[in-house]
């Protein structure tokens, strides 16, 4: 069975149609990208996935390890094993993000029937994941993404990732806002992320975070529908060639 | 405020408060006053003077020493076992106490005459200045019944460089609850203060607490208000002197079809003074919250900082909030500031939270957890923060639906 299969997904947003049915099948261990220009639908897929209110499913289906998941609420998505590495972290101004990482992952093992954490061997493991991603311990004292720049936090996502340990991760723009050497230890991060048990979903416009995350499979979207999809070599073509002419093959 | 006038005697003002109040019966959102609050559902009820009965025992739930009014009935002072320093009287017979302490309070005002008129307690407290009490003072007021009126009057007069712990709990079930606490705080002295308003949900809560500073005192007050049916919450600070510091912070928290008014007054006679004031509030279902904040500064005031900054959280579609910020600055080196917004949860943040696998009772919560947290970090005497804190998160708990 399929990690993810997303069959024939049409999805609006209000009365504006997004995506036009969409095919994709991502198995554990696999890590595909989605490349497409700025208006594609990437991050209104990356929503939908993970079930945002307000991105309306009109037609098709997702399965996350063969059950449909249009009927769950977001939360339960993600306790599920759905995660979302967001293009544009939010500020949660008065939310601790230490209270906000635990409040995650106990509500994980809450559901697993697993005991809570104990909160100073979480303290501990937080720390021990930070030190991986370069997040110094006063970004960890701070509430949640205030005051982070953005490349920390693109950061702080990767480490929410780590402590969560999703079965399907999408990661959307994780590379945009990064310089040279943070796009390096952010993709270290995700690269030792990578397992048989897990599949994951890079959406990127460059071409360029393709070269430290190096996927199974590339697929172009374009106008909210699939128009290529190919192997680690088609990133390279639309490095050179760009997305013109791909979008009117659809 | 209009000039006070001249009262040779207690009977004088009770007689003049009587017929003020026969002038203006409840107010019905005719005055601007009580633009945003109608009292009229009171001129259907019969009110009677409360019955004394025996109290209901309760586990203090904050450590101190209790003063417990009974339907607004005076404690029985000479019973109770008061710290060195602190001298508790009944002052009820004793008009001529009452007399001048009124004369420290506004004229033509409802709550001020309403308490002249139907007083059911008047109790003087006395902090002394040498005493070093570390016990916090606790007035709590208790029970009551449907159809009764409980108008107690406290007057805490605080010595020229003493310090006091002050709490006061409403947590009483009379249709009407009016109860008056004036505080002087003497020169130098500080008074860290909460007020818990927490009645039955029958009750109408008419509360007026009023500090009245000296040079150099300094206030540190802060209110929740999350009972009653019915609530006008009004805390007024008057500068009588230079230098000195007030903090009077308020939470409101309302649900069903509740109705919280907080209205502040705080008058900068004299320069140098600082006064700083945050408001937060929460309403859900039909709820509604009202915030009046006026901010006097007399001509002669200045380098006045007065501070004042309201907010309100709507749970629900059908609750409401109004806000009245009053600034009537007559001086000119002042630095003074004011904002009042209304805004709902925030659905990009619920997503996010929920994308983390955390619920959404448990997301809701922690939003607006996260909307009050800095306020109530202004409590600066660590049992009192935690106190209401307790308060606070139960209230948020039980709305959300995560116990
Ligand atoms: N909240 C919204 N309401 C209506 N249209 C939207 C909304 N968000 C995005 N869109 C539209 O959906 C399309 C896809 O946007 P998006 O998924 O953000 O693209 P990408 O991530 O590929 O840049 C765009 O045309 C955008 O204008
Ligand atoms: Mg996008």
């Amino acid at each position: 069975m399929s990690l993810l299969e997303i069959k024939n997904l049409h999805a609006r947003i209000g009365d504006t149609g997004i995506l036009h049915g969409i095919d994709l099948t991502i198995g554990r261990g696999e890590v595909h990208a989605i490349m497409g220009p700025n208006g594609s639908g990437k991050s209104t897929l990356s929503y939908v996935l993970s079930g945002r209110d307000g991105y309306e499913v009109t037609e098709g289906d997702i399965l996350l390890d063969g059950e449909s998941v249009l009927e769950m609420e977001a939360d339960e998505r993600a306790r599920a094993g759905m995660f979302l590495a967001f293009q544009y972290p939010v500020e949660l101004p008065g939310v601790g993000g230490m209270a906000f990482l635990r409040a995650a992952v106990n509500a994980r093992k809450r559901d697993a029937g697993k005991d809570e954490v104990d909160q100073l061997e979480f303290v501990k493991m937080v720390r021990a994941e930070a030190k991986n991603l370069g997040i110094k311990d006063d970004m960890l004292k701070r509430p949640v993404n205030v005051g982070f720049s953005g490349g920390e936090k693109k950061r702080y996502e990767i480490l929410q990732m780590a402590l969560l340990k999703p079965s399907m991760a999408i990661l959307d723009e994780t590379d945009s806002g990064l310089d040279v050497d943070a796009l390096k230890i952010v993709s270290e991060g995700v690269n030792l992320l990578r397992s048989v048990e897990r599949g994951m979903l890079v959406i990127t416009h460059y071409q360029r975070l393709l070269n430290h995350i190096v996927p199974d499979q590339v697929h172009i979207l374009a106008g909210g529908r699939i128009v290529k999809s190919g192997d680690k070599t088609l990133a390279l073509e639309v490095e050179e060639n760009g997305y013109s002419g791909l979008g009117d093959a659809a | 405020m209009q000039p006070e006038r001249l009262y040779k005697t207690w009977a004088d003002r009770k007689e003049a408060a009587q017929s003020y109040l026969e002038s203006v019966n409840w107010p019905n959102g005719q005055t601007e006053a009580w633009k945003f609050t109608s009292l009229s559902h009171l001129s259907d009820v019969v009110l009677n003077p409360p019955k004394q009965s025996s109290s209901i025992a309760r586990a203090a739930r904050l450590d101190g020493e209790v003063l417990n009014f009974t339907a607004g009935l005076a404690p029985h002072l000479a019973a109770a076992s008061l710290p060195a320093g602190i001298i508790a009287s009944d002052i009820s017979g004793d008009k001529a106490i009452c007399h001048k302490a009124f004369a420290l309070l506004p004229d033509n005002h409802h709550l001020t005459a309403l308490s002249a008129s139907c007083q059911t307690a008047a109790v003087k407290i006395e902090i002394a200045g040498s005493a070093k009490i570390d016990t916090p003072l606790i007035l709590q007021f208790t029970d009551g019944k449907i159809d009764e009126a409980s108008h107690p009057f406290i007057f805490i007069d605080i010595a020229d460089g003493a310090h006091l712990h002050l709490a006061e709990l409403h947590e009483g079930a009379s249709s009407l609850s009016q109860p008056l606490i004036l505080v002087r705080l003497g020169q130098g002295s500080t008074l860290d203060h909460i007020k818990l308003q927490d009645e039955a949900n029958h009750t109408t809560h008419l509360g007026l607490t009023l500090f009245r500073l000296d040079g150099q005192a300094n206030v540190n007050s802060f209110s929740v208000s999350k009972g009653s049916q019915i609530t006008r919450m009004e805390t007024h600070c008057f500068f009588a002197a230079p230098d000195a510091q007030a903090a009077m912070s308020a939470v409101y928290l309302g649900c069903d079809n509740q109705h919280h008014d907080i209205t502040t007054v705080v008058s900068h006679e004299y320069a140098d003074c600082k006064s700083r004031q945050l408001i937060r509030g929460v309403l859900d279902d039909k709820a509604r919250g009202v915030f009046q904040g006026r901010v006097r500064v007399a001509p002669d005031a200045q380098k006045t900082d007065g501070q004042q900054m309201s907010r309100a959280l709507l749970l629900s579609r059908d609750a409401e909030a109004d806000a009245k910020p009053e600034l009537e600055i007559f001086a000119d080196d002042v630095v003074c500031s004011h904002g009042a917004t209304v805004g709902e949860l925030d659905e990009t943040l619920l997503f996010y939270l929920k994308s983390r696998g955390i619920d959404e009772a448990e997301a809701r919560t922690m939003l607006i957890d996260a909307f009050l947290v800095d306020t109530l970090e202004e409590i600066s005497y660590q049992p009192f923060a935690d106190f209401l804190r307790g308060q606070v998160s139960g209230w948020t708990a039980r709305q959300t639906g995560v116990e």
